[in-house]
């Protein structure tokens, strides 16, 4: 190591990495937080004040606000959580067909904008929704409030949680139920005493990820929380529709205090225990339940469940061609033609900006990622720490922030391009980073350390060495970070101007006005480009990919691209 | 694999470089639209027909583009604000976020629909009316509302519709009003607190609620009358309007110069464009049928002519001077208890 620290200082290069990476988490993350934190204790005089917290605190809306997020938050984590695990016990334990489809599910949140499920909600449940007035001839059904968000998020969200139980469960070494069967326990019993205390931070960390999404979310309760108002979305209405800084710098503190709360426990409570160990030798292979009625049961609740979620995810593109759902049902282009003509721009915008940010979040993802695994050097701790603490900030925080920030000279972004590319970076960067860390842990660093001393730059080591080593990580970062711009709301909505403007707030501002023919139109749109994007750079994946010799046996190369990682 | 590397890391460079410069903004007007998506996109295309000026716009609700120009105030992003009630606009005008400027086209505008210094411009008036739904009605055996004492029959609780009024220009103008119709603040708010449980939901955007009457998804929209009649053009045939008849406000539709704004010429030649025949008679091509403050524009047929109902007397400098302190108050007495 005293080697590395002595080349440091001769490679220019790695210097000049260090401080721009230093200084963007310095201007981009923490000055900006800094600010909220500013705003939230000084009125716009310039006086300290606590006003803004007295105003929350002293009930009314803004208290509502909070209590009714931790409410929602609460209640569909543990739905999400429940769902995820019964899922996940049945892919894992029972042989039931369809398995690749209802893993296929958990994509789905991932790629699709951000309120498709409350979109399809509303004319599924709506007054006019197909199920409750034309099936169930309902006529006062209102899906506008806490029930509707509780669906959705709980549709929407689950997937994450699966993804979290699924691995775990997976990774369980069935030797101990074996033996507990051998035993003499029943299926039951076993599971009761060896496989549910097994997975239990797997269960709180599934609980706690789900909770933090659900708090930060802000496109379904503008969408259909009626009159439930949370706390993202009140920080929106304050800070963009009546301009009290005070008041939404004061939620955003609060949101912010309690996501990190809720990341740090996740992170450094439950994240040591999840550790279940795998010798790499295989274990046996778990005996599945072959038939029964238990089988039957889960398969049931399993299909039921994709089922529906397929349901809502097709409803939107049926939806693009209605004329006005409900009302007029006949087919029609027109909703197409509007987009055509008025939408070209945003679409064109969001593309552009995403392309603009990918690369960029993906490379700095990695050059952290080598940076804070194989460098020592001063402020360290601190790329470390803010660019984990970057997973937890909520969207409309850093949106909230970035207006505090940087609307004035020097840092005059407003209205630019660069400020939503440096929100989708911050937005989508620590996902990279987290999969760039994982992966480098693994490859011992005496293959640079070669490199180093065959008389390679430390830039050539990282791109000739490290680089192609975590080759399946990169490029997911690249993957995730096109799909997360291209579907990133929250933040940007703050952010767009008329320069720019994004296809996401294109699509709240139609769902806002009532056009859900519109609306829908461009979901499908949204979603046909991710999907194409999606095959694209897989198949680039595969070319680039596929076919090197590594020199460490450890790294699994046919690593498929795993899109779900639980960013915010 | 270095080479796709390296190509990379180029195509990441001149990306960074591209975005870094920003176009210069020298040519493209910006402006702020507070008046319907489809009727914004058909003006400055016609905007752009008529004099080869190239624009770009976002369409926000009023309060959202107080807001905004308020926090671009350092640093003004857009140049002209077009459209929304002109009491939005006297509110920035008393923060100092205007420009003053006398178009020569505003000669054959009524000094009642516009600031005599400038500082805002009529371009279209429309009165407040309630769409309410055909099939609710029937269904409850109900009449469609003809006044503001209507709305407080208990078979509407929970089943009228409005923006809110910090966020919404419409809904700002429907709070002054009945402040108006009731005589006095206090009277007026004793009303609103009726009202509130009425309410099913509070929307952003001021138009909103028509569409909203229109899916069924409430009984009774509180809008402006010729939203009501786009959406009854747009299919919506279930939506009967009505105007009250104890006294109605109306929105003064105006026109402003952004103050320190980029490109101020081009900015000037917008607004003087908004005054003509040409620029007036685009909304009723879009189905949006406000009455035209140029008397020589063409009036849409269906629009509601002010002459035809009981209108109060709407003042929009003191709706704009009060809006502020009214807001606050609805907020902390009615929206936040």
């Amino acid at each position: 190591m005293n080697k590395s620290k002595k080349k440091i200082a001769q490679d220019p290069i790695l210097i000049l990495t260090i401080i721009l990476v230093v200084s963007s988490l310095a201007v981009f993350i923490v000055y900006p937080l800094f600010q909220i934190a500013k705003a939230s204790f000084f009125n716009i005089h310039g006086e300290f004040s606590i006003a803004g917290y007295q105003r929350v605190l002293r009930g009314g809306n803004l208290l509502r606000a909070l209590t009714n997020s931790l409410r929602l938050a609460a209640i569909t984590a543990t739905l999400s959580t429940i769902i995820a695990y019964i899922f996940a016990y049945t892919i894992n334990y029972v042989n039931v067909p369809f398995k690749k489809m209802f893993s296929g599910m958990a994509i789905l949140p991932v790629i699709s904008p951000p309120f498709v499920i409350s979109l399809s909600a509303i004319l599924l449940f709506g007054r006019r929704g197909f199920v409750t007035y034309h099936f169930l001839g309902m006529q006062n059904a209102n899906i506008y409030g806490l029930n509707g968000l509780i669906l959705v998020q709980t549709l929407t969200y689950f997937p994450i949680a699966f993804m979290v139980l699924a691995g775990l469960l997976k990774s369980l070494s069935p030797a101990l139920e074996e033996a507990s069967e051998n035993l003499g326990a029943s299926k039951l019993e076993t599971f009761l005493k060896v496989t549910l205390p097994l997975t239990v931070p797997g269960i709180a960390n599934a609980f706690l990820l789900v909770f933090i999404q659900s708090m930060a979310d802000f496109g379904n309760p503008m969408t259909i929380g009626g009159n439930y108002s949370t706390i993202a979305r009140e920080i929106y209405l304050q800070a963009i529709g009546s301009y009290d800084m005070q008041a939404g710098a004061t939620l955003a503190m609060l949101l912010l205090t309690i996501t990190l709360i809720v990341y740090a426990l996740q992170k450094f409570w439950i994240g040591n225990k999840s550790y279940i160990t795998v010798t790499g030798k295989p274990t046996g292979v778990r005996k599945l339940v072959e038939k029964g009625l238990f089988k039957n049961v889960m398969f049931g609740i399993c299909f039921g469940l994709s089922a529906m979620v397929m349901l809502f995810y097709l409803l939107v593109p049926i939806g693009s061609f209605i004329r006005l759902w409900g009302v007029n049902n006949s087919f029609t282009t027109d909703h197409y033609k509007y987009v055509f003509s008025i939408g070209r721009k945003p679409l064109m915008d969001s593309l552009k900006l995403s392309l603009y940010a990918t690369p960029i979040s993906a490379f700095l993802g990695m050059i952290i990622a080598f940076l804070t695994v194989r460098k020592k050097f001063f402020g360290k701790r601190f790329v470390e720490l803010v660019s984990m603490l970057a997973i937890a900030i909520p969207g409309t925080v850093i949106g909230i922030s970035y207006i505090l920030s940087f609307n004035v000279r020097p840092l005059a972004l407003t209205g630019t391009a660069t400020i939503i590319v440096v929100a989708l970076v911050v937005r989508a960067m620590p996902v990279g980073m987290r999969s760039g860390i994982t992966a480098l842990q693994q490859i011992d660093p005496a293959l640079e350390e070669a490199a180093i001393n065959l008389g390679a730059s430390q830039a050539k080591t990282f791109f000739s060495v490290v680089i192609p080593l975590i080759k399946p990580a990169f490029f997911s970062g690249l993957v995730y970070s096109f799909v997360k711009s291209m579907t990133a709301m929250s933040a940007i909505i703050f952010l767009v101007s008329a320069r720019y403007n994004l296809v996401t707030a294109s699509i709240l501002s139609q769902v806002e006005s009532g056009r859900l023919g519109v609306a829908s139109a461009y979901s499908t749109i949204l979603i046909i480009i991710m999907i194409f994007s999606l095959v694209i750079l897989n198949t680039i994946v595969r070319i680039f990919g596929g076919h090197e010799k590594t020199n460490s046996p450890k790294i699994n190369k046919k690593k498929p691209i795993n899109l779900n990682q639980g960013g915010m | 694999m270095k080479k796709f590397f390296i190509s990379i890391m180029v195509m990441a460079i001149m990306v960074v470089s591209l975005t870094g410069c920003g176009s210069s903004s020298e040519d493209v007007l910006t402006v702020y639209i507070g008046f319907q998506e489809d009727h914004a996109v058909a003006a400055l295309d016609q905007f752009t027909q008529d004099t080869g000026i190239k624009v770009e716009m976002i369409r926000m609700s009023a309060g959202e583009i107080l807001a905004r120009i308020r926090s671009e105030k350092g640093n003004p992003q857009a140049s002209v604000w077009y459209g929304g009630p002109a009491d939005t606009f006297v509110a920035a005008q008393q923060e100092g976020l205007l420009e003053a400027y006398v178009s020569e086209n505003a000669d054959v505008i009524d000094p009642a629909f516009k600031d005599k210094d400038g500082f805002w411009t009529g371009i279209y008036v429309g009165a407040l009316g309630f769409a309410s739904n055909k099939d609710f009605l029937e269904r409850n055996g109900l009449e469609a509302p003809t006044s503001w004492e209507d709305l407080l029959n208990p078979a509407f609780q929970d089943e009228i519709i409005m923006a809110h009024p910090g966020s919404s220009g419409t809904a700002y103008a429907i709070l002054y009003t009945v402040l108006e119709v009731f005589g006095s603040e206090d009277a007026g708010f004793q009303y609103l607190e009726k009202l509130h449980p009425q309410v099913q939901q509070y929307t952003t955007s001021g138009s909103a609620p028509g569409r909203m009457v229109g899916m069924e998804e409430a009984g009774v929209g509180l809008l402006f009358a010729h939203d009501i009649i786009k959406y009854q053009e747009e299919g919506f045939d279930n939506l009967i309007l009505t105007i009250p008849s104890d006294g109605t406000g109306y929105e003064t539709g105006a026109v402003a110069l952004i103050k320190d704004a980029p490109n101020q010429d081009l900015a000037k030649a917008f607004i003087d464009w908004t005054l003509t025949t040409s620029a007036q008679e685009v909304g009723q091509r879009t189905g949006s049928y406000q009455n035209l403050t140029n008397p020589d524009a063409q009036e849409p047929e269906k629009a509601v002519r002010l002459s035809d109902i009981n209108v109060i007397n709407y003042d929009p400098v003191k709706a704009g001077s009060e809006r502020q302190r009214l807001l606050d108050k609805w907020d902390a007495e009615i929206y936040n208890k």
